[in-house]
């Protein structure tokens, strides 16, 4: 293993030049959670942090993006738009980084979204090793503790100093143009194991769902007509929070807006999911999953059968998110997969 | 092609709707580029009979109501109710939980008798309208987005979901985590979540989504240490006329 090593002061200052030079996004206070948002000093970065309150995702696919621009008026004129300058995201989680990476995949196979691919280029990601789980997250159960991929750097926090890990040329650019650095000695890289040997258990015990992901798969195929679908969307409110917080959704919808000069406008998209009612309706006014059990269902068909087969794993990283905002408390992944496979 | 014109007429209401347009200023008069106003308390003296478009502010609370309503409906090809008292009978609806007589005279005291009053009902409990304008007050920014599509001939879309989506994208913190509650689950959203994205609670302005878990939420309400009458409060605030959980 290969780390370079940044005092607590060096990582400040290196984050303050990447300030000075560029749009940075870090991790934050907000209300007593934690969210991303642009980074206006280096001392506003919590690296310290269990969960935020929207995945990083918004940035790479955020929740309003102009598509094209048009006149109608004096003639029609359609100009199609990219909005992409470039960004570094400071602080993204593993399991939000593997959310990103399922991203970049599923934007790119069959038709390339352009959009989205011209701004991801355009990002420099800086993850950073846990130090600390949310009481929800089950990111041990969805081989999510580890990436190798997708970020440039990243940090780990081995006692008041933090290990660096170089995963692109890129990232050890940045590093050496605008950082102070040591090499990491041996008995850094020994903390350095030692914590990541410790990452399986940092999710508390009572969040693990028991079954290996392929087999959460099978699982929920054996079970598709269970009772227990239609048992808990009694419950469901149809308000899409637990796929609006998921950093492995990426439904959008969208729609046109014309300026009050009834000349020019936009067309733009935005953030769906596929809890919302009218998620399935089409013009006609027919709906697909007219039912609130079919929608509940759709959700995990969708990560854990539909994608999963597309991926070779399931589009869940086990953040946690869905199970924390859903009030009625039916949304969580453990309790569902680990009640089905219970079931006869 | 000649302007379209409009009109604006207020019921049971605080005119607070009109005031959100009257408000938009810059954006009115860029307005008026495409629409010719006939009749406008708030801002004018004229009125005009001759109008296209009608937009309705309050609540039908009394007799005489029905045959202005009635009047406005025949002249207008298009009805648009602005604002809970008209779309959901709002706040004036509380009153329709309470004995009327009861009401009228903490209300008008000794001259109660003189003041005709009735159970307080939203406009297409009259007539028929054509869209409605939710919240208390409107935004002008909806306000806006009817005209434009009116005017381009769109279809005007009215989100038919919980406020939480909106809560969650406006990145807030759950009120229910900071030992708060709301109708938010169960009320139209449209408004952006803007009451809890200012730190307070969503009071359910919007009125009701068009199938609303009340039932799912009278047990979480209930799970969060609600009494059953305090329950009950938090529904008949806005939703009093269109009926709580059973
Ligand atoms: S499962 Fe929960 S979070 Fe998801 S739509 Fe239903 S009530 Fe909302
Ligand atoms: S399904 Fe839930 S736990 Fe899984 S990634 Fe989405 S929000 Fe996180
Ligand atoms: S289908 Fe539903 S669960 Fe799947 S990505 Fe789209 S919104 Fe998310
Ligand atoms: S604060 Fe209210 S509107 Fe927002 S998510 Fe919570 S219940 Fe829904
Ligand atoms: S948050 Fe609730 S009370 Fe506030 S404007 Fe929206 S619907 Fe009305």
């Amino acid at each position: 293993m290969n780390a370079k090593i940044l005092t607590k002061e060096n990582l400040l200052s290196f984050v303050q030049n990447l300030i000075k030079t560029g749009e940075v996004v870090g991790v934050t206070k907000k209300d007593g959670k934690f969210a991303f948002d642009h980074l206006k000093r280096a001392s506003d970065l919590v690296l310290d942090y269990d969960v935020t309150l929207l995945p990083p995702k918004k940035y790479v696919m955020p929740q309003r993006e102009t598509l094209i621009k048009f006149n109608v008026k004096p003639e029609v004129k359609v100009e199609a738009v990219v909005e992409a300058t470039p960004f570094t995201l400071i602080g993204v989680h593993p399991y939000d980084l593997k959310a990103i990476n399922q991203l970049d995949r599923l934007f790119e196979e069959n038709h390339v979204d352009t959009n989205y691919m011209k701004r991801r280029e355009q990002a420099t990601i800086i993850a950073v090793t846990p130090t600390r789980a949310s009481k929800w997250s089950f990111w041990s159960s969805m081989n999510s503790i580890f990436v190798e991929t997708g970020f440039d750097l990243l940090l780990t926090d081995i006692g008041g100093r933090y290990a660096v890990e170089i995963g692109t040329a890129h990232g050890d650019e940045l590093l050496k143009k605008h950082a102070k650095f040591e090499e990491a000695a041996p008995a850094d890289i020994e903390k350095l194991e030692s914590i990541r040997s410790a990452l399986p258990k940092m999710c508390s015990a009572d969040r693990k769902i028991n079954a290996l992901t392929h087999e959460m798969t099978a699982i929920l195929e054996i079970h598709r007509k269970s009772e227990l679908w239609e048992k808990r969307a009694e419950k469901c409110y149809s308000c899409g929070s637990c796929n609006l917080i998921c950093p492995t959704c990426y439904c959008f919808d969208v729609k046109e807006e014309i300026d009050l000069n009834l000349k020019d406008g936009s067309r733009y998209r935005v953030w769906d999911g596929c809890l919302l009612e009218d998620f399935a309706k089409i013009g006609s006014g027919e709906n697909f999953r007219e039912k609130r059990a079919d929608r509940f269902r759709h959700r995990f068909f969708r990560k854990w059968s539909y994608l999963a087969a597309k991926l070779t794993e399931p589009a869940c990283v086990g953040c946690g998110r869905c199970s924390s905002v859903c009030l009625p408390d039916i949304a969580d992944p453990v309790k569902v997969i680990n009640e089905l496979k219970e079931e006869k | 092609m000649t302007k379209p014109k409009v009109a604006f007429f207020d019921f049971a209401s605080c005119e607070g709707d009109q005031l959100q347009i009257a408000n938009l200023e810059e954006k009115l008069l860029e307005l008026l580029e495409h629409v010719e106003v006939v009749s406008f308390r708030e801002v004018m003296k004229e009125h005009s009979d001759d109008y296209d478009i009608a937009f309705i502010e309050g609540s039908c609370t009394r007799e005489a109501d029905e045959a202005r309503l009635k009047k406005i409906r025949s002249n207008a090809k298009i009805v648009v109710a602005i604002g809970a008292c008209a779309t959901i009978a709002g706040i004036n609806a509380l009153k329709n939980t309470r004995p009327l007589d009861q009401v009228r005279k903490e209300v008008y005291g000794d001259n109660a008798k003189w003041y005709e009053t009735y159970a307080a009902r939203p406009i297409d409990a009259v007539i028929t309208v054509d869209f409605k304008l939710h919240g208390c007050p409107i935004r002008g920014d909806e306000f806006l987005a009817l005209c434009k599509a009116l005017l381009t001939g769109q279809k005007f879309v009215v989100p038919d979901y919980p406020v939480c989506a909106e809560c969650k994208l406006a990145e807030n913190v759950c009120v229910f985590e900071k030992g708060m509650t709301c109708v938010g689950p169960v009320t139209r959203a449209g408004c952006g979540a803007c009451c809890v994205t200012q730190g307070a609670v969503c009071w359910g302005c919007r009125g009701l989504v068009d199938d609303p878990n009340k039932n799912a939420h009278k047990e979480v309400l209930d799970k969060y240490g609600l009494k059953a009458e305090e329950v009950m409060n938090k529904f008949n605030l806005y939703f009093a006329y269109q009926g709580g959980p059973k």
